[in-house]
């Protein structure tokens, strides 16, 4: 919103020199499986809140999510900036550009990211949220139906985006204590809850070992390599697929579920990894280890809780912040 | 198979599976899943009164899927206070859904096949397709794409052995026990009976997708 007084201007904005590997708008996503659309949002939805927290936006504004390979992108105005997320390589004009805290942008000036050597996705936050096209709701990036975002794709040279005008502030000196943000592997044991379709043998040949993340991960899922067999339900009928489901095709070769997975699925799922490890599937990357640790539904609602209040005190301070800025 | 044991434990929790009613399955622990006889009923019962801490309910063929908030809702309460709302269900009648009227152009490239299929000629075909009393069961494999039930069993047709790589936006199409529209070009596997230029999906509307679970619906052809 603009400030009462102040001229609404243009909106602040950049320019993409450099796309990325994928270069998605995502929010917290969308609520409208019951119209056939994935809910979509930051596949890291911990990083997403982080990055936010620290430019002191709402918690589910809209920001850049980079992949594997980011962007470079020259700022047209100031601005306030915070990436979080898996360890990727950044610099703005040649200077090293710090993850995990607010940073101030001039205009003019170019922030080039590069690629992470750890974990798959990081988010870049800039202060007043960034615009993109609202579909049911929310600005994310759906690329397999084509809305929302940036007309509905990912980033490509020469594209300029725009943010809302927030009031100017200076960055809080705080920085992200590294255990607040999501694990990046290369090893990741996911909590699991099992569901009725874990008959005991399948459970055990789940739980036996690792995986490895194969070559066919995007923001619908992620295919591991290692098969385990598969029971074989031809009459199963399709039923709703719930986040961070374990989809078992007939292959055998598990499916972790993400954001933009469709709405419903014919296979079964035995395993839904728990909501507190559900950011970490945001940074699987090819030839990362997984292993599924089931635990009760008490386990995993006692750390989600856990996590929750750390994040929230990080949220908390900040906003203390910049409302005294 | 996964490789060498990363010495995980190996014991089953203890409250799993959970000792809860049939008809009611925890998914995660952010999910339940419904089977009531009215789940129906239920999803329009639960638009009229939402239930705190729900964060949307998702139909699918005879069943519902329930996300929720696990910050905010206690699972159990969650489950109790369902429980009471489907015993309330069984006594009230149930709300009468939208009637829809879906234009159709007759003529996609499998409708002659399909007509001999049902042992029936193009007409006689179309015409037991439109007296067909289809229902939206539910929307799911992409944005606006309603699974319609309620064709009797001589209208159900064989998907196509190979899905074609793109289906033109609009087709009206049979497959399995299910007839639809596809609302954007998308590969597809269903037999292609028509086209209809309805509205099905706009995002300039307050309401993109056209139709939605419990809507009756009936073709009728176009040039009628």
């Amino acid at each position: 919103m603009p400030e009462p007084g102040r001229e609404p201007g243009p909106r602040p904005g950049l320019e993409v020199l450099r796309p990325g590997l994928q270069t998605t708008v995502q929010d917290a996503g969308r609520r409208a499986a019951a119209l056939g659309v994935p809910g979509g949002g930051a596949a890291d939805p911990l990083s997403l809140r982080l990055a936010n927290a620290l430019v002191g936006n709402p918690p589910g504004a809209a920001a850049l999510e980079l992949t594997l390979s980011g962007p470079t992108l020259r700022f047209q105005a100031d601005a306030l900036a915070a990436l979080c997320g898996a360890p990727f390589a950044a610099s703005l004009d040649g200077q090293p550009f710090p993850l995990g805290r607010a940073v101030a942008v001039r205009a003019g000036q170019t922030l080039a990211t590069g690629a992470t050597a750890r974990g798959a996705r990081a988010t870049l936050a800039l202060r007043g949220g960034l615009d993109g096209e609202q579909a049911f709701g929310s600005r994310s990036t759906d690329l397999w139906a084509g809305f929302g975002g940036h007309a509905g794709r990912a980033l490509r040279a020469g594209d300029h985006l725009t943010w809302g005008d927030a009031s100017p502030a200076r960055p809080p000196r705080a920085f992200l204590a590294p255990g607040l943000q999501t694990a990046t592997g290369p090893v990741h044991v996911l909590r699991v809850l099992p569901t009725p379709e874990a008959a005991p043998p399948l459970l055990a040949a789940l739980t036996r070992g690792f995986f490895t993340v194969s070559a066919q991960a995007d923001r619908m899922g992620a295919r591991l390599s290692e098969g385990v067999p598969a029971p074989h339900d031809p009459a199963r009928v399709s039923l709703p697929n719930v986040p961070g489901a374990v989809q078992l095709p007939p292959g055998g070769q598990p499916i972790l579920l993400l954001p933009d997975a469709g709405t419903h699925g014919g296979y079964p799922t035995p395993l839904v990894v728990a909501s507190v490890d559900r950011p970490r599937l945001g940074q699987l990357r090819p030839g990362d280890r997984v292993a599924f640790r089931p635990v009760t539904l008490a386990q995993a609602l006692a750390a989600l809780r856990a996590q929750e209040r750390a994040i929230r005190g990080v949220e908390a301070a900040l906003r203390g912040w910049y409302k005294e800025a | 198979m996964p490789d060498a044991d990363p010495g995980l434990p190996r014991d089953l929790p203890p409250d799993w599976p959970p000792d809860r009613p049939p008809g009611l399955t925890p998914l995660g622990d952010g999910a339940l899943l419904l089977r009531p006889v009215r789940a129906r009923a239920l999803l329009a019962e639960l638009g009229r009164r939402p239930l705190p801490g729900v964060l949307e309910a998702v139909p699918a063929l005879d069943a519902l899927l329930l996300r929720y908030d696990p910050l905010g809702t206690d699972p159990g309460r969650l489950a109790a206070a369902l429980e009471e709302r489907l015993a309330a269900l069984e006594t009230a009648a149930g709300a009468p859904g939208r009637t829809l009227t879906l234009p159709v152009a007759f003529g996609g490239p499998d409708l002659a096949w399909c007509a001999a299929h049902a042992g029936l000629d193009v007409s006689a075909f179309v015409e037991a397709v439109c007296a067909a009393p289809l229902e939206v069961a539910f929307l799911g494999f992409t944005p606006g794409f309603a699974f319609l039930s309620g064709l009797p069993p001589h209208l159900q047709m064989p998907r196509l052995p190979t899905p074609r790589a793109r289906v033109p936006a609009g087709s009206v199409a049979l497959g399995g026990p299910w007839a639809g529209v596809y609302p954007r070009d998308t590969p597809g596997g269903w037999r292609l009976i028509g086209h209809t230029d309805a509205p099905l999906f706009d995002l300039a509307r307050p309401d993109p997708v056209w139709w939605q679970a419990g809507d009756r619906v009936r073709l009728v052809p176009a040039d009628a």
